[in-house]
């Protein structure tokens, strides 16, 4: 086998019980994570053809929980897990999404021997996958159905590791030992009962979140994958592992400044907390999801421990903290917001925010038009409410049977879609997804409406650092095949200028596919955590470069001794951003649908934070504050022609060409696609 | 000493002298099951137990600090072995994620103290585990002569045991500050750098030269906080714990 990769994928049909194996060098093209989730997903959901792949709880969907070939080798942030399937959680219809979770349930994966696994069909009765190195069972889960995703853990880690002292004794496993504990993802009782808004839980704290996979595991009578193993991955280089990580950390690596926990195994930050709450590795979403009293202004306000307690509700029940946020950790003064907002905007304004605002608005309550039962909205800002709350929800009582079926659909219901949308107080982007960063930085939005909501990838998150020309050669010099082309930085909003060079412009067309491209095989199918590589810009002795890209193709080489060139590899990036394409067009996707929701082209669209960028105005570059951006719809029409034909794709409906797909080595791909009719011309 | 920690020392040495004395191998389902808190130092000596001179190096750790990344054991197991595997690495850091036991017990770092008076050691039929005089006296396993008779294992009278198998080999191995790591790009040993103390994020393990106390497992649970550092505060509920004695210099 390859250096990086265990060699095989698990294939489990829960319907027929039926467990195989597939081996992964059939899929090492797509590098593995969601390249290979997405080339799996094909394979086994698409190509078939006998599947509209419409309903995300249709037995027949696949999910794929994936590892990369840099997980289990000491790479740090290397071994999250890649999560691809269609999603419940994506408006108006299920929709081919992908996330990822971080942890050691990869890891762990690969040490037992596998590099990732797939799960289809429909079990009769509650189950549970058991992977102990080779051997895998499917277990009776009736014992576990209606458990917390703590209490689930607990129950497996005790059947698994039986009376093997945490701490105290190394646990036998045939001829091998460890002294690790067995691994999980689970769903709570939000997923059990197949809402939309139900996350995959893994951990204290670690979670799937975006797409709503738990409600899929639901579906399928699936509460929980454990794994345990004791095996080894080879790599190419050893010595060149260890040596690029003591490069990276020495040289460019975040200094841990306060005790905490780390999430991924291994990883260099302590971004997680080591408390004394369930949900210690809780982060961003959950932690924000309750506030609790707020002080104000961008310090979060509030008291952490308090919000812990709210991020362990939030894991314990198993629900999707982005898809149900309460406004996000910070609400800050938009003087041209939409009217509904009063002057004040919270950052993520999403299911458990709207329920406030119809509240304040006396339309939802105890007996109002749309009634509350039982939720007690005069308590909302409290932690018995994010409770009750989760109950509702999981058990589809009163508002919560609308709230099980995802945000907008409740909306829908209510007969507000159209007002709501209209009038800017809806900040969900694109597909449902809720509000996350996605401007002034315009690759962010545009990943949006390209993919199927949120791309979570941070990489041009904050472009600033020296001077605007500094920068942007520093940045362009990083981007092959693009580095010919420095104007593809100029976020220019306004006027011609946005057009001949800005955010419309065919240059910034490139900007995007080089996001997609790099995130799509570093970040996804390598499955490097994005919140810590890449690092583009950090200042050091040597200017504002930072390590990145060189230091993940470093760990790249060491690890596989690929003889793929940086280009190579952006390349395979082009091709899994093409596997993709090639399956939500197949489900339905055409350019007419990728569209952003009325607020993006309002005033107010942007969230004031991370606002400045570089700018080429009349020949010269310079930051600009762009707290003020919003999207102009004809420059959105005509970015996307831009980038529809710098990707090979037919302008008129978005669909990749054959010459496109034949080029990536993907002719079956394309013959599929054309005896559908589906082909680009 | 009071009454049941003498009984308990006292049982351990009854167990140490049946091994150092032939006794027959114990079964592998024995494996880590010693005395957790009496260290061979605090076990009273008997005329067959032999003097060894001191290691010069000693990897101390802090507990409170360690993230539970577990980097120290892919960086063990790729420079020693040239392959990630956490079950051959020499250090062990476990994690108890899904059972979320309370701070600070939910990490336990399982680190080789380099007995002053190692079991390991005089346990070993061959040799093959030995005081390695031209490194620093540390305490290492000669892979050409193991027998694969695991009798280091068994007589490891730390929780978890210190000394691992490599069921591949059919060889044991364990901790050599890096003296001998193949994949290791610097000099290791007790004059030089190990692959754990380096990786680490949190500066959570150090190399000292003065062996730490024996007496019980805290001995090498330091202080290796930098001053400015808060242990406390709102969100990591840390709890306001004993002040831990500072990791004395050396090596």
């Amino acid at each position: 086998m390859a250096n990086g990769y265990a060699g095989k994928i698990l294939k489990v049909n829960l319907t027929t019980k039926e467990i195989g194996i597939i081996d992964t060098a059939k899929y090492e093209e797509f590098g593995g994570g969601v390249g290979m989730g997405a080339a799996l997903f094909w394979d086994l959901a698409v190509a078939p053809g006998d599947w509209d792949l419409q309903d995300a709880f249709d037995p027949r969907n696949v999910i794929s929980l994936m590892s990369g070939p840099l997980g289990a080798t000491g790479v740090p942030g290397g071994g999250r897990t890649s999560v691809c399937a269609i999603a419940p959680e994506t408006y108006p219809t299920p929709l081919f999404h992908r996330t990822s979770f971080g942890g050691r349930f990869a890891t762990m994966l690969k040490l037992a021997g596998w590099d990732g696994i797939v799960i289809h069909g429909k079990s009769d009765k509650p189950v549970w996958i058991n992977i102990i190195n080779d051997k895998v069972t499917i277990e009776d889960g009736t014992r576990l159905w209606g458990l917390n995703t703590f209490e689930t853990q607990g129950e497996i880690t005790s059947h698994v590791a039986g009376r093997t002292r945490f701490g105290q004794q190394w646990h036998q496993i045939g001829e091998d030992f460890t002294t690790a504990r067995p691994q999980i993802v689970c769903i709570g009782p939000v997923g059990e009962s197949m809402t939309r808004v139900a996350a995959l839980i893994h951990g204290s704290g670690v979670s799937a979140r975006t797409g709503g996979f738990g409600g899929v595991f639901g579906s399928k009578n699936l509460k929980a994958v454990s794994v345990i193993g004791t095996g080894d991955i080879e790599v190419a280089d050893p010595a060149g592992v260890v040596d690029t990580r003591l490069w990276h950390t020495r040289n460019f690596g975040r200094a841990v400044s306060s005790p905490g926990a780390a999430c991924c195994m291994p990883c260099v930050n302590a971004d997680r907390k080591r408390n004394s709450y369930y949900g210690g590795e809780s982060m961003c979403a959950d932690e924000y999801w309750y506030m609790g009293p707020r002080t104000g202004g961008l310090g979060m306000g509030g008291d952490a421990d308090v919000r812990m307690r709210g991020a362990d509700i939030a894991i314990k029940w198993g629900i999707c903290t982005w898809a149900t946020k309460f406004g996000g950790a910070i609400e800050l003064p938009v003087p041209d917001a939409p009217a509904p907002f009063k002057g004040t905007v919270p950052m993520e304004p999403g299911m458990g925010w709207y329920i406030k605002y119809l509240y304040e608005l006396g339309i939802l309550g105890p007996g109002k038009q749309i009634d509350s039962y039982p939720l007690p909205m005069d308590q909302w800002d409290s932690l018995n409410f994010r409770e009750v709350f989760c109950d509702a929800i999981a058990r589809r009582v009163g508002i919560g049977a609308d709230l099980a079926e995802g945000f907008l659909e409740a909306v829908q219901k209510w007969g507000r879609l159209e007002e709501d949308m209209n009038s800017g107080v809806l900040r969900l982007p694109a597909w449902g997804a809720s509000w996350h960063h996605c401007l002034p930085g315009v690759t962010w939005a545009y990943s949006y409406i390209f993919m199927s909501g949120d791309p979570m990838w941070h990489g041009f998150f904050i472009l600033s650092g020296g001077t605007a020309e500094e920068l942007v050669e520093t940045m362009t010099k990083k981007m092959v095949p693009f580095d010919d082309d420095p104007i593809m930085l100029s976020n220019s909003w306004k006027g011609e200028e946005a057009f001949k060079t800005g955010i419309y412009s065919p240059h910034k067309a490139k900007m995007l596919a080089w996001a997609r491209r790099f995130a799509g095989f570093y970040n996804e199918s390598m499955s490097i955590c994005e919140m810590m590589l890449p690092n583009f810009i950090a200042r050091s002795a040597n200017g504002i470069a930072g390590p990145s890209p060189e230091l993940e193709y470093r760990y790249y080489k060491a690890v596989t001794g690929s003889p793929n060139t940086f280009a190579d590899t952006i390349e395979i990036g082009r091709k899994i951003w093409n596997m993709e394409r090639a399956i939500r067009v197949m489900a339905g996707r055409h350019r007419d649908q990728e569209k952003f929701a009325p607020f993006m082209h309002m005033p107010g669209a942007t969230f004031p934070i991370g606002g400045n960028r570089p700018v080429y105005v009349d020949g010269k570059w310079s930051f600009e504050s762009q707290n003020d951006l919003y999207l102009d719809r004809e420059g959105v029409e005509q970015f996307k022609t831009h980038f529809y034909r710098l990707e090979g794709w037919d302008v008129e409906n978005g669909w990749p060409t054959r010459k496109t797909l034949e080029e990536l080595g993907m002719k079956q791909v394309a013959d599929v696609m054309a005896a559908k009719g589906k082909l680009g011309g | 000493m009071s009454e049941s920690r003498k009984a308990e020392s006292s049982k351990t040495v009854l167990r140490r002298d049946f091994l150092r004395s032939g006794g027959a191998v114990i079964a592998a389902g024995t494996l880590g099951v010693g005395a957790f808190e009496i260290t061979a130092a605090a076990a009273p000596q008997t005329d067959a137990a032999k003097s060894y001179p001191k290691s010069t190096g000693y990897i101390v750790y802090d507990s409170r600090l360690c993230l539970g990344c577990q980097s120290c054991m892919f960086a063990c197991s790729m420079t020693h072995e040239g392959r990630a595997n956490p079950s051959l690495s020499r250090i062990q850091i476990i994690r108890d994620a899904p059972s979320f036991t309370k701070y600070p017990y939910d990490v336990v770092m399982s680190v080789c103290r380099q007995c002053v008076s190692p079991l390991c050691v005089q346990n070993c039929p061959t040799g093959a585990c030995h005081v390695d005089e031209a490194n620093g006296n540390i305490r290492r396993i000669d892979q050409s002569i193991c027998i694969g008779c695991q009798r280091c294992i068994q007589s490891c009278p730390h929780k978890p045991r210190r000394t691992l198998w490599d069921s591949a080999k059919k060889k044991s191995t364990k901790c050599d500050l890096c003296a001998d790591a193949p994949y290791w790009s610097e000099k290791g040993g007790p004059d030089g750098h190990q692959a754990c103390v380096e990786t680490c994020p949190a500066k959570a393990l150090k190399l000292v030269a003065e062996a730490p106390p024996q007496l019980d497992i805290t001995g090498y649970d330091v202080n290796l906080a930098p001053p400015s550092r808060k242990m406390g505060g709102p969100g990591m509920g840390f709890p306001k714990t004993a002040p831990k004695p500072a990791a004395k210099e050396g090596a």
